[in-house]
Order: structure tokens, then C-alpha cells, then sequence
């Protein structure tokens, strides 16, 4: 490689497009490692507090998209505490510093706090996306500072995210001169919104191309704006419910045949069926379908507008779709990539609701499916089984069955052989979530076949250590396992603590981890973080009182260059 | 019905291979039987807590009882199922404000701390007091949650039985808690 010079190397490397391959060709020598640093213009942080955010910066200063993640997955379900960390401040200093040219940054499971918002707003001047995931601790009043400094503005996508309400005035502060939005999405925003500001921000950005509102935005605004906004390619709605006397309905019904480039659709906040007949003229086009926020849409309307919806990749909905739902899912939506199903009641049995029929039905009706969400009330193996040969590439599958621990109802074995049956059926699995019964065997069959599995969310199953055992010595892509209320122990923990840095992050909580066993895993891999968060013990007591036997609630081991914490809570004890 | 599954390797104990200590285990490819002690005539309905030890007890019928109790429609299983807080109905503002208050118990060194704000009534409280400081009598059962003596701090630094005020003001007043032997 000495006989090439540097500008023919960067620019073989600019066909070296994933993180993986750019990270493994740095490796080569050092001239390989220099030339890509300096032309690498995408990083990617999936553990924030893997590397410490200036050696990152340091290393590409040429970066114009940044992409970290903070919290473990299952924040999403509370079991994270509120302050566990996870602050987006110190990335948004260090780029500021470092790397003025950044353009994108995208954070996911992070706290953002307003004064962070208005430092990336005034830091960068070419900034033209900020994407926003599962975040928390800002307001509108940081959404203000993004809409006033960062002139050029193409994306400003804020997705499930946590936000204080401060007023609705945030979307004035788009200047006039604004016109370069691409795509908004607030559908997150809890608080009022000012229409007007809206529609005009709309009718003046030529090339919006996606648009998701709030709750808060009413049908009427939704009119003025679909007026203006005929390209749209992805929309979500505001409040999508109205009485059908109304003047507001009639032009409901008659704001979307217009619309030829309309591909995807969400919102439907509280959609009533009647307001839900506007879209059909635009069904036969649509890619993308979420109606997982519509509850009152019960299976009968699901079903009309499945109907129409032939040329489907990506539907989520609620389980009252109901078996026979997901049936008329198969036979029409042929496409289909993803499916979604959501349960809309979550503490009783649902009158409707879905079981292994409809997944049955909608493997054998749609070969392309290859991304599975699945919350249901029973699951049999010969279901799986069936799946399994009817759908083999899979490269996501989420089963939830929302009783814990519960057996195939029809044989009262546990699921063994059917989550077996998936994962030597999907070679491609790259993602699985198990649930009901379930014993060490199948942990075994994972470990044996789910050779590209990278993550792994397992909940009350297993029967001892040797189900953990059994996956960290297989499993050889995992990076993520996240384990909860499983009688995994010390020994497991234990046993193959060379893995653990192979992988991003390993989560256990409520499960057979002792203090002893943690320590001699700090001690054994000095290259981990292994985290306690132990939010029910006085602080104090911590030190002298508890033993090596004590049981830890939770844990979070990751691997870091960054040494332990110093951002971290009273809670948490790094060791 | 009966299920022939077979996803064994073509030969050999891969249990034995894998050099992990054998038990009963001699096939991977077996019909398991079920252990009845767990699932009986009737399902739990949301929570089923498993034994760690491979020698499940036949004897741990009382404590899958109580555990059976514990499940009453309450919020005792965090987090479960596992969806996001946006989607749970009746959960005003997504995340849920924790209400966590100290507890200690007479006489036991470490304290613990409760989330109120994950539980819905006294029934519920007492239910997750007594899974934290477990009563032990001379048989080694546990004892009714009904029997412990509660009682709390409120704002104005007064120690009060837990029971006597409606829940929603309790929440309210709460400040932290005693558990009286």
C-alpha cells in the first residue's frame, strides 16, 4: 500500500461504506489508519460510555455525522432508573470543539438538556439534521433555539422522546427565511401547538417531504396543511377524530386523493373509523401503515383498510386486529417486510386479541416477512415450528407472549422447540426476544445455531446456569444480551468472562448475581464496567454492611476504553 | 398431542461435548416432561418466580402460593410486559413520576426503598413490603401481610398508622416509612 498515495487510498475508502469495514481497515498499518480517520465521515457510539466523546473527536476530526446511544434497552420499561446517566453534554462540547463541520447527530436513550440544544445550535453552522430518540430532559424552549440558529435546518426528528412542555411558540421561531425542511417530525410533543406557525412553516419549505404531528394538532390545521404540503411522502397525523357533520370532516374526506406520493402514514391519534375512510384513496400506494395509537379502530374497520393496502412493507397495529385480521393480512399484503402488533390492553385478557393463528397465517401468507414484533396470550411450538419453515429469513423476531412463563397451552411443554425450530431456520437472526416457558434447552439450541445473533432479550425463563452458559459460548456475533427475573447466577456470570468483550453490554436484573460474583469479575476483566445499580440500600450502609453474598438487583457490564464513570449517581457503583 | 420434535445433532451427548456437568440430561432431543409442581390445573395468572437450583423443590409449593397471591392485578412486575411507556394506556404525560420513599423495618440494619408511584393501594403496598422484609416464623413460612404494623412519616413530621387515610392523600403526605415488629 506505500504505492498508492493517500488521495487514491481515501478515495478506495469512500466504497468502504459500513463502520465495521472502516474500523477493520484502519487496523491495517498506519498510513491505512490515518488516511481513514481523516476521511471517515460517519461514527457510530453504540455504548456512550464506551469511549470518552474528545478521543473520538481527536481521532475523526473530519466527522459530519454522530450517532451515540446512551441508556440500556430496557429504560424503555422503566427498569433503568431515572438518573442513571446517559448525558448528551459532553458529545455536544467536544464536537463543538473538535469538530465544527459536524452536520447530523442522532441520539438515542439519551438526556439532552436545553442548554445542550442551544450549544448544537449555535456551534455548528452547517447543521442540517438532529434526530432524537427515547431522550429526556429538554423542553420546547431547546426546540427554539434549534428552529432560531440553525439556519439550513433540513431534519429535526423527535421520536418517543420525553419533552417539557414550555408553550407552544417553539415552531415561530423558524424564521421566515427557513424553507429548507425536509422532514418534522413532533408527534412526541405533549403540549399545545400553535397551527398557524405551522401551516405557514409548512407552505414555505418547498421540499418538505415528511411531516409527523402531535396529538395537539387539530383536524382543521391537518386541512390547511395537507393543502399545501401535496409531496409529502410520509405523514403522520395530528388528533385524527372529528364528528362526520362537520364542514372539518368534508374536508378530511377530500384533502387526500390528491396526494401521489403519499407512502407512509401514522398518527391517527385517537382515530375514529369514520375519519379513518379519508386515507383509503391513498391505500393502494402506501409502504408503510401505523395504526398502534388508534384504539378505537377495532378489527372489522382494520380489516377495509388492510384490504387496500396491497403494495404494504411495514404495518404496525393493535392485537384487536384480531386473528382473523392478520388473516386478511395475509392474503392481501404480499409485500409485507415487518409487522407489528401491539397489545392494546395490557393488564386483563382482551376479548380480542391475537394468538398463534393469526402469526401462522401471516408467515404463510407473506414471504418477504423478515422483521417480527409479536405481543400475544399463547404460543405453541408447532406454531413455531411452522413459522419457522414458512419464514427463513428472519432477521428480527420479538416474541411476547404476555404471560410470563407460560407454556405452549395445547401440550404444556415449555417453547422449547419452537424458538429452537426459528433460530436453526433463520440463519440470518440478528435479533430474538423469547418469552413463555422456557428451560435451559433452549438456550442450548440458541447457542448451537443462532450464529449471527447480536442481540438477545431473555425474561423469565430458563432453569439454571447453564442456560447462560450455553449462550455465551455459542453466539459468537452477540454484543448485547439483556437478561431479567432468569435464575442465572454467579457461576453463568462467571464462566466465560472473555466474552464480555466481545460484546457491547450485558444487562442482568432480578436474577441470581451476588455482589462476590461481580467483584471477581471486575477484578478478572479490567477492561469492563461492571456496574451495580442498587436503588432500594442506604448508601452508607453499602460499604460495610453488605457481604459478598448479598443478591444485586441489577447489573450493567459493557466493555470501555473510558475507564469507570464520574458522571455516575449515588446508585450506581462502578467496580 | 404429541409433538416429535427432534433438533438433536446427528450424533453424540453435546452436552458431554461441551464439557459441562452432566445431570439427568442424556438427550438433547427428548419430549420434557413438565414440572407440575409450576403449572398445576391452573396458570398463574401474570407472575411465576423460577428456583435457581437444578433440584427444583417439590417442597416450594408454599412459596409458589404466596407468590401466586402476589398477583392480584397489581403492579408488581416492573416493566412487564415489556412495552413503552407511551403505549400504556392511562399513564398521563409517558414516563411515570417515581415516588420512591425509605423504608426500614425495626431492628434491620439496612433499609430498602419503595416506588409508590408503581403501586396503586395498600393491598399493593403490603404485598411488596412483606417480598422485602420476608417475616419468618418457626415453621419457616411466611407470614400473612396483614399482620405487619406500618407506619409513615408525613409532611409535617408526624408518625402515623399507614391505612387510615385514602390512598391518593397518603401518596400525597408520605415521606417515609417504618415497619414496626
Amino acid at each position: 500500500m506505500t504505492y498508492f498515495p493517500e488521495e487514491v487510498v481515501e478515495h478506495i475508502f469512500d466504497f468502504v461504506g459500513s463502520h465495521r469495514d472502516r474500523n477493520t481497515v484502519s487496523t491495517v498499518c498506519k498510513a491505512w489508519y490515518q488516511v481513514e480517520r481523516l476521511s471517515r465521515r460517519t461514527v457510530f457510539v453504540g455504548n456512550c460510555y464506551a469511549i470518552g466523546p474528545e478521543r473520538v473527536m481527536a481521532r475523526f476530526p473530519g466527522i459530519k455525522s454522530l450517532s451515540v446511544k446512551g441508556k440500556p434497552h430496557f429504560a424503555d420499561f422503566n427498569l433503568v432508573p431515572y438518573d442513571w446517566g446517559g448525558f448528551a453534554l459532553p458529545w455536544i462540547v467536544a464536537a463543538a470543539r473538535l469538530c465544527p463541520g459536524l452536520e447530523e447527530l442522532r441520539l438515542k436513550r439519551m438526556v439532552v438538556t436545553d442548554d445542550g440544544l442551544e450549544l448544537l445550535a449555535r456551534s455548528f453552522p452547517n447543521f442540517k439534521s438532529l434526530v432524537l430518540i427515547s431522550c429526556e430532559g429538554f423542553s420546547t424552549d431547546g426546540l427554539a433555539t434549534i428552529a432560531t440558529y440553525c439556519r439550513g435546518l433540513r431534519e429535526l426528528d423527535l421520536q418517543e422522546n420525553e419533552v417539557e412542555d414550555h408553550g407552544c411558540q417553539w415552531l415561530s421561531f423558524f424564521p421566515d427565511s427557513c424553507t429548507s425542511l425536509v422532514s418534522l417530525n413532533f408527534g412526541c410533543l405533549k403540549g399545545e401547538v400553535n397551527g398557524g406557525a405551522l401551516e405557514r412553516l409548512v407552505a414555505r419549505c418547498p421540499n418538505l417531504r415528511s411531516l409527523k404531528l402531535s396529538p395537539a394538532v387539530s383536524v382543521e390545521s391537518l386541512n390547511k396543511i395537507l393543502a399545501r404540503a401535496s409531496h409529502l411522502v410520509d405523514l403522520g397525523t395530528g388528533s385524527f377524530a372529528v364528528d362526520h357533520r362537520t364542514d372539518v370532516y368534508h374536508m378530511l374526506m377530500n384533502s387526500f386523493p390528491k396526494f401521489k406520493s403519499l407512502r407512509n402514514l401514522s398518527g391517527f391519534w385517537d382515530a375514529s373509523p369514520c375519519c379513518l375512510r379519508a386515507v383509503y384513496p391513498v391505500c393502494t400506494s402506501l409502504t408503510v401503515l401505523n395504526l398502534s395509537y388508534a384504539p378505537a379502530i377495532q378489527g372489522d374497520d382494520l380489516i377495509k383498510i388492510i384490504c387496500l393496502c396491497f403494495k404494504l412493507q411495514k404495518l404496525w397495529v393493535l392485537d384487536s386486529i384480531g386473528d382473523k385480521g392478520l388473516a386478511v393480512v395475509a392474503s392481501t399484503c404480499k409485500e409485507l417486510q415487518e409487522l407489528r402488533v401491539f397489545p392494546c390492553d395490557i393488564y386483563g385478557a382482551g376479548t380480542t386479541s391475537v394468538t398463534e393463528e393469526g402469526l401462522l397465517a401471516v408467515s404463510s401468507g407473506c414471504p418477504k416477512l423478515n422483521s417480527l414484533l409479536y405481543f400475544c396470550y399463547q404460543m405453541t411450538n408447532a406454531a413455531l415450528i411452522t413459522i419457522a419453515k414458512n419464514c427463513p429469513h428472519f432477521t428480527r423476531f420479538r416474541l411476547c407472549i404476555l404471560d410470563p412463563g407460560k407454556p405452549d397451552p395445547v401440550t404444556d411443554q415449555p417453547l422449547d422447540e419452537g424458538f429452537g425450530a426459528i433460530v436453526r431456520s433463520c440463519k440470518n437472526l440478528r435479533r430474538l426476544s423469547l418469552s413463555g416457558r422456557l428451560t435451559d434447552q433452549v438456550f442450548l439450541y440458541i447457542g448451537m445455531y443462532a450464529e449471527r445473533l447480536e442481540m438477545l432479550s431473555i425474561a423469565f425463563a430458563g432453569d439454571s446456569d447453564k442456560g447462560m452458559i450455553y449462550v455465551l459460548n455459542g453466539c459468537k456475533n452477540l454484543r448485547k444480551l439483556e437478561i431479567r427475573d432468569c435464575p442465572f447466577g454467579d457461576i453463568a456470570l462467571l464462566k466465560n468472562v472473555a466474552k464480555y468483550e466481545t460484546m457491547r453490554s450485558l444487562w442482568m436484573s432480578s436474577c441470581d448475581i451476588t455482589l462476590g460474583g461481580c467483584k471477581a469479575l471486575a477484578a478478572k476483566m479490567p477492561r469492563l464496567n461492571v456496574e451495580i445499580i442498587n436503588e432500594n440500600e442506604e448508601t452508607y450502609e453499602f460499604e460495610e454492611n453488605l457481604s459478598d453474598l448479598h443478591k444485586l438487583e441489577k447489573i450493567y457490564v459493557y466493555r470501555t476504553v473510558a475507564g469507570p464513570r464520574n458522571d455516575a449517581p449515588d446508585f450506581v457503583w462502578t467496580l | 398431542m404429541e409433538l416429535e420434535l427432534g433438533l438433536a445433532l446427528p450424533g453424540g451427548d453435546l452436552i458431554a461435548e461441551l464439557g459441562l456437568a452432566s445431570e439427568k440430561r442424556t438427550s438433547t432431543c427428548r419430549k420434557r416432561g413438565f414440572d407440575d409442581m409450576f403449572y398445576g390445573a391452573t396458570s398463574p395468572p401474570l407472575f411465576v418466580h423460577k428456583d435457581g437450583d437444578d433440584d427444583d423443590g417439590d417442597d416450594d409449593d408454599s412459596r409458589f402460593n404466596h407468590l401466586q397471591e402476589l398477583n392480584l392485578g397489581s403492579r408488581v412486575l416492573v416493566g412487564w410486559p415489556p412495552v413503552r411507556v407511551s403505549r400504556r394506556k392511562g399513564e398521563e404525560g409517558g414516563k411515570r413520576r417515581v415516588n420512591c420513599v425509605k423504608v426500614n423495618m425495626e431492628g434491620v440494619a439496612i433499609g430498602r426503598k419503595v416506588d409508590l408511584s408503581l403501586h396503586d393501594s395498600y393491598q399493593a403496598l403490603f404485598l411488596t413490603l412483606s417480598q422485602m422484609f420476608p417475616k419468618k416464623q418457626h415453621d419457616g413460612e411466611e407470614s400473612d401481610a396483614a399482620f405487619y404494623k406500618v407506619t409513615y412519616e408525613d409532611e409535617d413530621g408526624d408518625w402515623m398508622l399507614v391505612g387510615d387515610v385514602p390512598w391518593e392523600a397518603f401518596i400525597q403526605s408520605v415521606k417515609r416509612l417504618k415497619i414496626l415488629n
